[in-house]
């Protein structure tokens, strides 16, 4: 710090930031905090303290089902998005071919185009279309928005890999398949397991695309939770939010570890 | 930076064949864009120009731009994603250069902290806001106490409150784009304009904030953008009665089933956005911003 914390100067930006800080954190304490309360009803500050909501919403059949549902769907979309993106990201950097640039731009594209528009197109294309409807047109709409985030972790990995190394791999005997596993895939790896799990969070937290494309008796559990708090606060839902709060906590707890392990 | 490779020698020599393995490759992750990416936005684009028996017409844009409902939707929007920026400027703004400059360990932890929000999904950081946010909620409350208010203060369902909880989204985005403006610029520069008689406000603003202010803009395009076309936030906290474009679009798609006005609709946020990044990308590219 180039001036002194407690001087006029200090102390206001200190205060603006803590009050950003407070600002962040509180409406995401709140939800964890009041189903605690003792009342029928989801107020803040909680009053009395019980553990009945969050114990009902462990037991409540419903919302473990739509758990369930987004946990697949979001490990499908993060395997299809890690293994299309890093095939693209592959072929991109590998091969010397007219519109590699081009192709780049197409795939990242997603990042700027807003979700809300892409599922507004495909709502219209898939009815039209005649398509068969299923779970499938989610994971299709939602891979396309994973798609950019492992092409942008693993590209710039791939364009400083040393390729000497696979070369020497290769005239020691190795097949180039062979090569490819036991020599890139290692060097690649925690930009593919970050660009993964960067899919399976944004996969299993999107609601937009779940809310536009999503099949009756088929809902994730973002949607059902869009859907139930629209309608009021039920201290079920807020205790399955609540637990949602602590489970993404522990997921990036366990992630920040594993991307220190991965680094050192 | 990384200079260009030279090709592989199997698929050096073969001149004119299209190499097998690049186009097997990228098929699949093509084919996925081309069928379920390309495709639909061109039809949505054309949808908008056409009528429902499918006649090219441009009524639709003339009654989006005519209508004073559409108009005040449209203004609505602006204001919404005018107003959360502003706000996540005045607060991303310290919390960035407190976080960047800061030197004690606590600062990994803190900037750990501020985008944790990130990963908890839009739909559950808008309920918490709702449960605030309600007549004789924490916030009507707040403002009593501090005699801001003299009775209960409706936010839900409200401009305002919408504003509030949508800043809150989107300040780790702003955060975190200032926060990497603010690691570039050396601390020494502030030093140096002190040691030449600048008090430290002015060594802030002369300096720090001259030279972030490439970044701050590029930031504050991204926080619109992303404003203006965000849905979960304006749906739950703001609802038909501060709706915006992005309510509207979902209206008109899921329950009225118009997709034709819908399309206009989702064009011109769509037009907005892509000019946005446009610049965006103008700036990124032609210096102005160390990245």
């Amino acid at each position: 710090m180039t001036f002194r914390l407690l001087s006029p100067l200090g102390l206001s930006l200190l205060i603006l930031a803590s009050l950003a800080m407070i600002y962040l954190l509180v409406p995401i304490a709140v939800v964890v905090v009041s189903p605690f309360g003792d009342t029928g009803f989801i107020a803040f500050p909680p009053q009395g303290l019980t553990l009945k909501w969050y114990a009902a919403a462990l037991n409540d059949g419903r919302y473990l089902t739509g758990f369930l549902l987004s946990l697949r769907l979001a490990s499908i979309v993060a395997l299809i998005s890690a293994s299309l993106g890093m095939c693209a990201a592959y072929a991109i950097t590998r091969y010397d071919f007219p519109g590699a640039k081009a192709l780049e731009a197409l795939f990242l594209s997603p990042l700027i185009l807003p979700t809300l528009v892409m599922a507004v197109a495909l709502t219209a294309y898939f009815t039209r279309s005649g398509l068969p409807t299923g779970t499938w047109r989610l994971v299709a709409a939602q891979s396309i928005i994973c798609i950019p985030y492992v092409i942008r972790i693993v590209l710039p990995l791939l364009q400083r890999f040393d390729r000497s190394l696979e070369e020497a791999a290769l005239s020691l005997g190795a097949t180039p398949i062979r090569s490819f596993f036991l020599v890139l895939v290692p060097v690649i790896r925690p930009a593919l397991i970050a660009g993964a799990a960067m899919a399976f969070i944004t996969s299993f937290d999107e609601v937009v695309l779940a809310l536009f494309l999503s099949v009756p008796g088929q809902t994730t559990l973002p949607v059902m939770i869009y859907s139930s708090v629209q309608l009021g606060f039920e201290p079920v839902v807020a205790a399955v939010a609540g637990l949602l709060v602590c489970l993404t906590g522990v997921v990036m707890v366990i992630m920040h570890f594993f991307g220190l392990r991965t680094r050192g | 930076m990384t200079t260009a490779l030279p090709m592989p020698a199997e698929n050096a020599g073969r001149g004119g064949k299209i190499p097998l393995v690049p186009v097997l490759l990228l098929a699949p992750a093509v084919l996925l864009y081309l069928v379920f990416f390309v495709w639909p936005q061109l039809a949505l684009l054309m949808l908008g120009f056409q009528d429902r028996g499918g006649a090219f017409t441009l009524d639709l844009y003339v009654r989006f731009l005519s209508d004073s409902y559409y108009l005040k939707l449209l203004w609505r929007t602006l204001v919404m994603g005018v107003a959360t920026t502003m706000i996540t400027i005045l607060l991303g703004l310290p919390l960035a250069y407190l976080l960047a400059r800061a030197r004690s360990r606590w600062a990994t932890l803190l900037l750990i902290i501020t985008t944790f929000p990130l990963l908890v999904s839009a739909v559950v950081r808008s309920f918490g806001w709702m449960v605030l946010l309600y007549r004789n909620g924490f916030v009507s409350d707040l403002l009593q106490w501090l005699s801001l208010t003299d009775g209960p203060t409706q936010l839900m369902y409200t401009l305002p409150g919408t504003i509030i909880a949508l800043a809150q989204v989107l300040l780790p985005i702003m955060v975190l784009s200032l926060y990497a403006v603010f690691r570039s610029i050396p601390p020494d520069l502030e030093l140096a304009a002190m040691s030449l008689g600048a008090r430290p406000t002015t060594a802030l603003w002369l300096v720090t904030i001259k030279l972030a202010k490439g970044g701050i803009f590029s930031g504050s395009l991204l926080v619109f953008s992303m404003a203006i076309s965000s849905f979960a936030t304006p749906s739950l906290v703001g609802g038909p009665r501060a709706a915006v474009m992005a309510t509207s679009i979902y209206d008109l798609t899921v329950t009225v089933l118009d997709w034709n006005f819908a399309a206009v609709q989702a064009t011109v946020l769509l037009v907005a956005v892509l000019l946005l990044s446009l610049i965006y990308g103008r700036l990124l590219n032609g210096g102005g911003i160390k990245t």
